[in-house]
């Protein structure tokens, strides 16, 4: 957790002239409760789903779906073992299979969302309205609808029950969000910079490289957050274009077999999810100090 | 080292109608020189300046660098080392990288840039901010790194856009020595861009003018000031600007109020050959004085009086003719007129006018 | 014809690979998708190799059209479906927008554990949403949930949340609201930090109240980040099949356009491919006729597409 300068140092001027009548920019005592209630209270409501898996995941199913729901209920970990251990699929394989899914989606979506967005933000080439525009459009259609020729077209690469024919499927869908925040990213990086790598002897792919690429750095951490994500939890694909054998699933396609009909055994999600949700809270928590400044690039002009 | 030629170049920005933003260029600069391009805002120096870099397409004419034709070159293969108006340093990279930066894409081992960069630190006194990134540095400091930068790669020509215009006076004024002295001691064929004729005149071996593009003149510095080519460049150098009016011919000279400036036989035969009966009529501040009481002289109401010390200008206007016409006399700094006062003004030495052509702008005296 | 490929290859070649894969996996798949609305096809007549069976499926005309938009009931409801499709959608977008402004203002001052703040309300999003789903639809439970516990401890009625009534859509609701304000909220924020200080400071020097500054300083400076936002957030909230699917299955009075596609597809034996697919190119056709009034409203702000 970042606890940023300027917290300290309204918190030092606080103490400071604290006796004194209210300075500049200082907030009434009654303003100060409003600001850290409103904020506490929305804190807790966005915590609290979470914090109820977390709970949930160390009782027992039967415990865990209860009239009069305590914090601490038979609590023990054997949920984490009985998932870990493969006793209801191979968690582990599935949980292999997202790692290297979602993390090429990250790493070819990223890669070529800024290669586009580079070529949009830099070159004044004819067809760079109509690409941004498609891009657009690709947003429009439910693309889950087009599973069918999806799959046919897949079947037709060879990629049909491939990862890799799941991570070009996942940038189709990351790629136009992601082009379009990270060539906002590189519209703020002047073109001086561009020229000067190219006098000091850069090629135009070595300016994107060695220079626009880690000025861009919040907006890369901020679409990779991004592209993980969506990968990273995603069903109708995955259990539409992975073979159906067991050790090829991803996390989010086995841990259906916790949710049967009618009897889902919560303790047991719960352990899972919080399996599932590490990983990305950890990608999460890497990226997070750019977030802020990260989105800012993501949309802003002028 | 090496010599540089615009060959007839133009760029076009396309558009409606398309932007000659530099116009069939025509000028070489010797090996080693200082060449100086100046010009109003907009005037294609700084595009000519980039077609030069190979940042900027070169639509018509040719570039040679060294006597080699760099047309079609991309940058990297010209040799040439730039330092931008925004100076452009490389925020991620601290101030030693940014300087080594160039020579480590070259490949060089580095010791060697690590050597080369210290020196040039040495020079531009920045040795104890090398391990700083740009944004931790202050205006003058930044604009050194850039200078740096360009000097640690040793290359044929240096080209610089405006590289003082961020700064304060005071320290423009500083920075300008050193970089004149710089490059003496380098003795690297230089470009220098700036809009500031003052620059211009202190720093170039030669001075180009352009505007709209177009060349006006290239010359030292006193051939600029002494014989302009054009009523442009006339009042473009030179501070405060040459009084340039209209005035109508007289068998004598030209007449300026109750004032007949005698005119060379020649200067006379040439506007006669061109049928004129005015011309454009040139003359510095300094070369006005204020009349004795018996001479003849211009009568002029006295409007500002700026006082520089030693000197001291005079702004007031003229009637010629049936309009008011504003001049600038250069007076003794210490007697100055009173404002509103009415002078007598009249021209130190005929030799010191500038005559040009009403309608063209070209100088007419040869 | 050479100069405008020496000019732009270095543009073409970067942006390629995205051109080829964009129209390999989007725009061919859409092109195909479109051509089945004009067919009968479904499960039983699509080309299956397994079974060595080849496609029978037949064209039909504008069939598929026709009957999703005079049928009622059996097709999906479509007209009384898109009317809750825009209560969804606009519900959605404007809680995720007023809500992540909000919370972003909040943030976007100096106090303490600001940075504390950040990541919890961040939170949400960081965890794959079919886990949030999971945990919403226990709270939401009707005996044994959170919401309903507190509910009849305060001594108030208990509602069904996810039963067959209008309260289900209220709850899908809910839970797309808090899936989706931590996005909202993290990039209104860094618009916000883009504004200028000095714009502030000049306001207060003619005098502006708070509510003026926001309103000549804040939201014109946000103007251009809110319009790409409120557009992508549109154009996202209508095709969001996930929230209401994993949360409510088929429940009549949650479904959606998108989510009825989805239904079409997946139920039953029949696996109505061809239904589904009309849906996805009336969903297209109205997003395209709500992009083009939204930008031709927003181009006068400066164009951000
Ligand atoms: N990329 C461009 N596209 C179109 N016109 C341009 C471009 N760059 C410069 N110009 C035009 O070319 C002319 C010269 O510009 P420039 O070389 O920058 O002038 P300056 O002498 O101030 O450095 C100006 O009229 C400018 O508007
Ligand atoms: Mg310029």
């Amino acid at each position: 957790m970042s606890v940023d300068a300027a917290a300290l140092r309204s918190a030092r001027g606080e103490t400071r002239a604290a006796p004194t009548a209210a300075r500049r920019g200082q907030r009434s005592r009654l303003a100060s409760i409003g600001l850290h209630g409103a904020l506490v209270t929305a804190s807790a409501v966005a915590v609290f789903p979470i914090l109820w898996v977390l709970v949930t995941s160390f009782k027992p199913d039967t415990r865990a779906v209860s009239p009069t729901p305590r914090l601490l209920d038979e609590s023990t970990v054997d949920n984490y073992v009985d998932v870990l251990s493969g006793a209801r699929g191979d968690f582990l394989a599935w949980f292999g299979n997202s790692v290297t899914i979602a993390g090429l989606s990250t790493l070819v979506g990223v890669f070529v969302s800024a290669t586009t967005g580079y070529a949009v933000s830099r070159f004044r080439f004819p067809g760079r309205r109509g690409l941004m525009l498609t891009f657009l459009v690709t947003q429009m259609f439910p693309f889950a609808v087009l599973i069918v020729p999806l799959h046919n077209i897949l079947l037709a690469l060879g990629l049909l029950g491939q990862p890799l024919g799941l991570v070009l499927v996942y940038c189709t869908t990351t790629v136009p969000f992601c082009t379009l925040m990270l060539r906002e990213h590189f519209d703020a990086v002047p073109t001086d910079i561009d020229e000067a790598g190219r006098v000091d002897g850069l090629s135009p792919f070595g300016v994107f490289w060695r220079l626009v690429l880690p000025l861009a750095r919040p907006g890369l951490a901020v679409t990779a957050f991004y592209s993980f994500l969506t990968a990273w939890g995603e069903v109708a694909f995955a259990s539409a274009f992975l073979s159906v054998a067991d050790d090829s699933k991803t996390l989010s396609v086995g841990l259906q077999v916790f949710v049967q009909q009618n009897r889902a055994e919560w303790g047991h999600l719960a352990a899972a999810s919080v399996l599932v949700a590490l990983p990305a809270v950890v990608v999460f928590y890497l990226v997070q100090r750019f977030l802020v400044g990260g989105l800012t690039g993501g949309a802003v002009k002028g | 080292m090496a010599e540089v030629a615009y060959v007839n170049a133009s760029r076009v920005f396309p558009g409606t109608p398309p932007v000659r933003a530099v116009d069939n260029l025509e000028l070489s600069v010797a090996d080693g020189e200082f060449l100086v391009l100046v010009g109003p805002s907009g005037s294609g120096k700084s595009t000519a300046l980039r077609m030069l870099a190979g940042l900027e397409d070169v639509d018509e004419g040719a570039i040679t660098i060294g006597g080699k034709d760099v047309t079609n070159t991309p940058p990297k293969g010209r040799d040439i080392a730039m330092v931008f108006q925004s100076y452009a340093l490389y925020p991620h990279m601290t101030v030693a990288e940014n300087m080594g930066f160039a020579l480590k894409l070259r490949g060089v081992p580095k010791a060697e840039i690590r050597e080369k960069v210290a020196e040039a630190a040495r020079m531009l006194d920045l040795t104890r901010y090398l391990d700083r990134k740009p944004k931790a540095l202050s205006g003058g400091q930044r604009q050194r790194v850039a200078m740096g930068r360009a000097i640690v790669r040793e290359p044929s020509v240096f080209l610089m856009d405006e590289p003082l215009s961020n700064l304060d006076a005071k320290l423009r004024v500083e920075t300008r020595a050193n970089i004149a002295a710089l490059q003496q001691r380098l003795g690297t064929t230089t470009i220098y861009v700036t809009h500031d004729q003052v620059e211009a005149m202190t720093m170039g071996h030669r001075v180009a003018v352009l505007k709209d593009g177009i060349l006006q003149q290239c010359a030292s510095p006193r051939e600029l000031y002494d014989r302009p080519a054009n009523a442009f460049v006339a009042s473009f150098i030179g501070s405060p600007a040459m009084n340039l009016k209209t005035v109508p011919l007289t068998p004598e000279g030209a007449r300026l109020d109750g004032l007949v400036v005698p005119l060379s036989r020649s200067a006379l035969d040439g506007a006669a050959a061109e049928g004129l009966s005015e011309v454009t009529f040139g003359i510095r501040p300094e070369s006005l004085r204020l009349a004795a009481a018996d001479e003849a002289g211009m009568t002029m109401t006295v409007e500002l009086v700026e006082e520089l010390g030693a000197d001291a200008y005079v702004y007031g206007s003229v009637r010629i003719g049936e309009q008011s016409e504003r001049f600038i006399v250069r007076v003794d700094g210490r007697t100055p007129p009173a404002l509103g006062q009415q002078v007598e003004v009249t021209v130190r030495d005929a030799d010191e006018v500038h005559l040009f052509h009403p309608g063209t702008g070209l100088r007419l005296t040869a | 014809m050479r100069t405008f490929l020496a000019r732009h290859w270095y543009a073409y070649a970067m942006a390629l690979p995205v051109v080829v894969v964009v129209g390999v996996l989007v725009l061919l798949p859409l092109a195909q998708g479109l051509y089945f609305t004009f067919t009968d096809i479904n499960e039983a007549n699509i080309a299956n190799p397994a079974l060595e069976r080849r496609a029978s499926y037949e064209f039909v005309g504008l069939d598929n059209y026709v009957k999703v938009l005079t049928r009622g009931e059996s097709y999906g409801a479509f007209w009384s479906t898109l009317a809750r499709t825009l209560i969804w959608t606009s519900g959605c977008v404007l809680a995720h927008y007023c809500l992540g402004l909000g919370l972003a203002l909040l943030l976007n001052r100096p106090m303490r554990f600001r940075g504390l703040y950040r990541v919890l309300l961040i939170l949400p999003w960081a965890v794959p949403p079919f886990i949030s789903v999971f945990a919403w639809r226990y709270l939401f439970n009707s005996q044994f949930g959170v919401v309903n516990q507190a509910l009849d401890g305060l001594g108030l009625p208990t509602p069904v949340w996810l039963g067959q009534s209008d309260l289900a859509l209220l709850s899908v609701m809910v839970i797309n609201i808090w899936l989706g304000v931590p996005f909202m909220m993290v990039t209104l924020l860094g618009g916000l930090q883009s504004i200028p200080g000095e714009l502030y400071e000049a306001a207060e020097m003619d005098g502006a109240t708070a509510w003026q500054r926001f309103r000549d300083v804040t939201l014109p400076g946000l103007r251009s980040v809110s319009s790409t936002l409120v557009l992508l957030g549109v154009i996202w909230t209508f095709n969001l099949f996930h929230v209401i699917f994993l949360t409510t299955g088929q429940n009549p009075h949650t479904r959606i356009l998108v989510t009825y596609a989805f239904e079409r597809f997946f139920s039953g034996g029949t696996r109505d491919y061809a239904v589904a697919s009309t849906y996805g190119a009336l969903i297209l056709s109205l997003l395209l006729v709500f992009v083009t009034i939204y930008r031709r409203a927003t181009r006068r702000q400066g164009e951000v597409w």
